[in-house]
């Protein structure tokens, strides 16, 4: 619950008053690889460490994951056959058979057609991801931030001891 | 303002959530890899893997696996293998890549065979090694071999056909039916040559030519004649051709109709053994009854070695290709994981070395036993040897036994290899009930022979079994009821004392032949003769009188209709073929007494005559 209450008012923090839109969409195209991406992987944990330690606004990152991971199961099937299709390319093959006898790197699962396709795909995504959030957050700020943050809703949710916690990542 | 990068004060916490993280894998990491090794090994074989303990030792690449059990993927109430303790030293720079590489194992208080403390759980969702169970139990169905029935055949029951039931009466009217569609197909293909009108043609050119000479149709109609008997004739020549065409399509297909005939009589020898299995009539030859007596307890051994070796087939595939695997089983779709062997790199799985500590049962003493394994990997291209098992020694105690066994799987080429050979001798054979009979076989202590050897999909097996003291036991409330036969079946088996049983396996995966002998087959089969082979030609006479009584009356009328059919179309085909050739003949005739006298003013063209 507690969990869920601080996603809600990092959402709204985020989309209100946090940071510039190019933070938050900084953040929410982090946040896309947590969701679109197999989560318990290696390269989520350096995203993760991204978001902690770049200064994006962690809201974003929260959001993205959240609003992409519906997407990414979704996307699966796709993802396995772009997967499949770079892994089995002849071209590829021996950059794939150098990294997989390379330490460490195999415990990246880049040999998984899934994980290799959703990374490769927010890696193509990720630039527009960053561009239209960043639009997007604008558009939102102009139209309805003033309204939102004057709703007593928003203001209860803000109040919460919970949201002091999520206080230490906003961004500077 | 310049906006800054770094998070400077997001540092301690992300360093403390690594730490939490770290701490939290140094407390969960022995349960997280049992449950990955259980997961993963059930997965690989198809049945249940529990491990009770697993504790690494980092500073030493070490793991130590406690109460290991192997669920036996045939009997789900049984253990395959049991290990109380094991001891793998791995290296570690292999690890770094994710690759398992065993140094050295030590196997110890193994025990075979053994029962479970609860039936196995079957394996959840897809699994290669499942399908390979599934498909060897396909396999060996092929040898559910037909239970001895031993009816009493003094009072056989009367024997009710239907003719639906009989393949002949089937194959007759396929028959039929195929006579039927050739005679209207060589009709209508007669029809097209068109005979009759070049036939017509060329006599109504005869007729008008009856009598003329050059003289009498001068020079000018003398070479008009020539050239319409020659016109005709040469529409004679391409209507023989095409009448020879007929007569060789529907030669081959008079053929076919003499084979149908052919079919109906091996159909009528199936149906009379159709017919004899609805009377329950025994077969009282003795490879039949060594087949129906041990078919089933002989072909489990084989179906085991199959699955094994299928199963290694799978996981350990030659040559260095990219070899694909469904991924970890996650929320997520598994995808499809790839591996890249490299030459000179390190295998994903290596066992090196393995020695293998055994205790079968109350092991009290007085055993000597040395196993080792060594080579065991999923890439061998990348090890360049075949793995070895090599087990020999003595296990003591009340009734001791003596082992050897010796397995190879050479997976180096591009055909696998696989074979192992095991004996032992004073080895306790279960009892097991004779299939059919109210009988059972209580082999006592014996020896037993494997030897099963897969070469591509070739197959090469040899089960024997030799117990000196076996007893056939039957139950003692039924005995009064036994009917004649299965008395003298008794009374066969009751005077044997000893068990030497042999099954052989042979051919390939796809068409395997199984034959077995026994020392009581050939006594059980002449003593059922003697005493029952009049009652059995009996009966035999009388599942062939009801099958005659059905056929007969389908297959004379096709037998006379297919031979209509055939001397009908040898017939028109001869009577068309004259036709031709009279009317050849005639315009021939007109030709050279037009042509004769005058050849050489005329100057006619070569005529090539059919």
């Amino acid at each position: 619950m507690l969990a869920l209450l601080k996603l809600i008012q990092s959402i709204f923090s985020t989309l209100n008053s946090e940071g510039t839109p190019g933070q938050v969409a900084a953040g929410i195209a982090l946040g896309a690889c947590l969701g679109l991406t197999p989560l318990v992987n290696v390269h989520n944990l350096v995203v993760f460490a991204l978001i902690f330690v770049l200064n994006v606004s962690f809201g974003g990152g929260m959001l993205g994951w959240a609003v992409f991971t519906p997407i990414g199961f979704l996307l699966d099937p796709l993802f396995d056959r772009l997967g499949m299709a770079l892994l089995d390319s002849a071209a590829l093959r021996s950059l794939w058979t150098a990294w997989y006898n390379t330490p460490v790197l195999p415990y990246t699962n880049f040999n998984n057609s899934v994980v290799l396709g959703s990374v490769v795909a927010w890696l193509l995504l990720v630039i527009p991801i960053f561009f239209g959030a960043r639009s997007a957050v604008t558009v939102y700020r102009e139209r309805w931030g003033a309204r939102v943050m004057e709703s007593k809703w928003y203001k209860s949710v803000t109040a919460s001891k919970a949201y002091n916690v999520y206080r230490w990542f906003r961004p500077e | 303002m310049s906006m800054r990068i770094f998070r400077w004060k997001a540092i301690a916490p992300l360093i403390l959530v690594l730490l939490l993280l770290a701490a939290a894998w140094m407390i969960f990491a022995d349960t997280f890899i049992r449950h990955s090794a259980e997961d993963q090994g059930t997965l690989t074989l198809g049945t249940e893997v529990d491990i009770a303990t697993l504790t690494t030792h980092l500073s030493s690449s070490a793991v130590v696996l406690g109460g290991l059990e192997i669920a036996d993927p045939f009997d789900s109430t049984k253990n395959l293998v049991e290990a109380g303790r094991i001891e793998l030293q791995l290296e570690a720079v292999p690890l770094l890549e994710k690759k398992i590489v065993i140094d050295r194992m030590v196997l110890g208080g193994m025990r075979f065979g053994t029962r479970r403390r609860r039936v196995a759980h079957p394996v959840k969702g897809p699994s290669a090694a499942r399908t390979i169970l599934q498909e060897t139990r396909d396999w060996a169905k092929q040898f559910d071999v037909p239970l001895l029935h031993l009816t009493p055949i003094e009072t056989l029951k009367s024997l009710v056909l239907n003719p639906g039931q009989l393949q002949t009466v089937k194959a007759a009217e396929a028959l039929t039916a195929t006579a039927d569609s050739a005679r209207q197909a060589f009709e209508t293909d007669l029809k097209d040559v068109h005979v009759e009108p070049i036939a017509d043609s060329a006599a109504a050119l005869g007729s008008r030519l009856k009598g003329a000479t050059p003289q009498s149709l001068g020079l000018q109609g003398a070479r008009e004649a020539i050239a319409a008997i020659q016109r005709t004739l040469d529409q004679i020549k391409q209507t023989r051709d095409q009448v020879n065409g007929l007569e060789r399509s529907f030669g081959a297909g008079v053929g076919v109709l003499g084979q149908g005939l052919t079919a109906l009589d091996d159909a009528r020898l199936k149906d009379y053994a159709f017919a004899r299995g609805l009377l329950k009539l025994p077969s009282f030859d003795a490879p039949d009854i060594g087949t129906a007596l041990f078919g089933k307890a002989s072909i489990d051994p084989f179906q085991q070695a199959l699955y094994y070796a299928q199963l290694a087939e799978k996981y350990i595939p030659p040559g260095l290709q990219p070899w694909r695997q469904s991924g970890p089983r996650r929320l997520r779709m598994a995808g499809t994981t790839v591996r890249f062997p490299k030459e000179r790199e390190y295998p994903t799985f290596l066992l090196r070395q393995g020695s293998l500590d055994f205790s079968i049962g109350h092991d009290s003493g007085g055993s000597s036993f040395a196993a080792t394994v060594s080579g065991l990997t999923n890439q061998p291209a990348l090890y360049g040897r075949p793995a070895r098992l090599q087990a020999k020694g003595r296990i003591g105690g009340a009734s001791p036994m003596s082992v050897q066994v010796a397995g190879v799987l050479d997976h180096l080429g591009k055909i696998s290899r696989d074979s192992v050979q095991a004996s032992v001798t004073g080895v306790p054979i279960p009892s097991f009930d004779l299939p059919g009979l109210p009988f059972g076989l209580t082999p006592g202590h014996g020896d037993v022979g494997f030897n099963f050897a897969m070469n591509g999909d070739r197959l090469n097996g040899r089960w024997s079994v030799h117990a000196a003291q076996a007893t056939f036991t039957a139950d003692s409330a039924r005995i009064p009821q036994l009917s004649l036969i299965e008395n003298t079946v008794w009374r066969v088996l009751s005077g044997i004392h000893s068990l030497d049983l042999s099954a052989g396996l042979s051919g390939t995966i796809r068409e395997p032949r199984l034959s077995i002998q026994s020392n009581i087959d050939e006594e059980i089969a002449a003593r059922l003769k003697a005493i029952a082979g009049e009652e059995l030609a009996k009966g035999e006479a009388r599942a062939r009188a009801a099958v005659d009584k059905l056929v007969d009356e389908k297959v004379a009328p096709v037998k006379a209709r297919v031979a209509q059919v055939q001397a009908d179309i040898t017939q028109r085909i001869a009577a068309e073929k004259a036709r031709l050739d009279d009317a050849q003949r005639q315009l021939e005739a007109q030709l050279k007494t037009l042509a004769g006298p005058a050849g050489g003013l005329l100057n006619l063209p070569k005529i090539r005559l059919p």
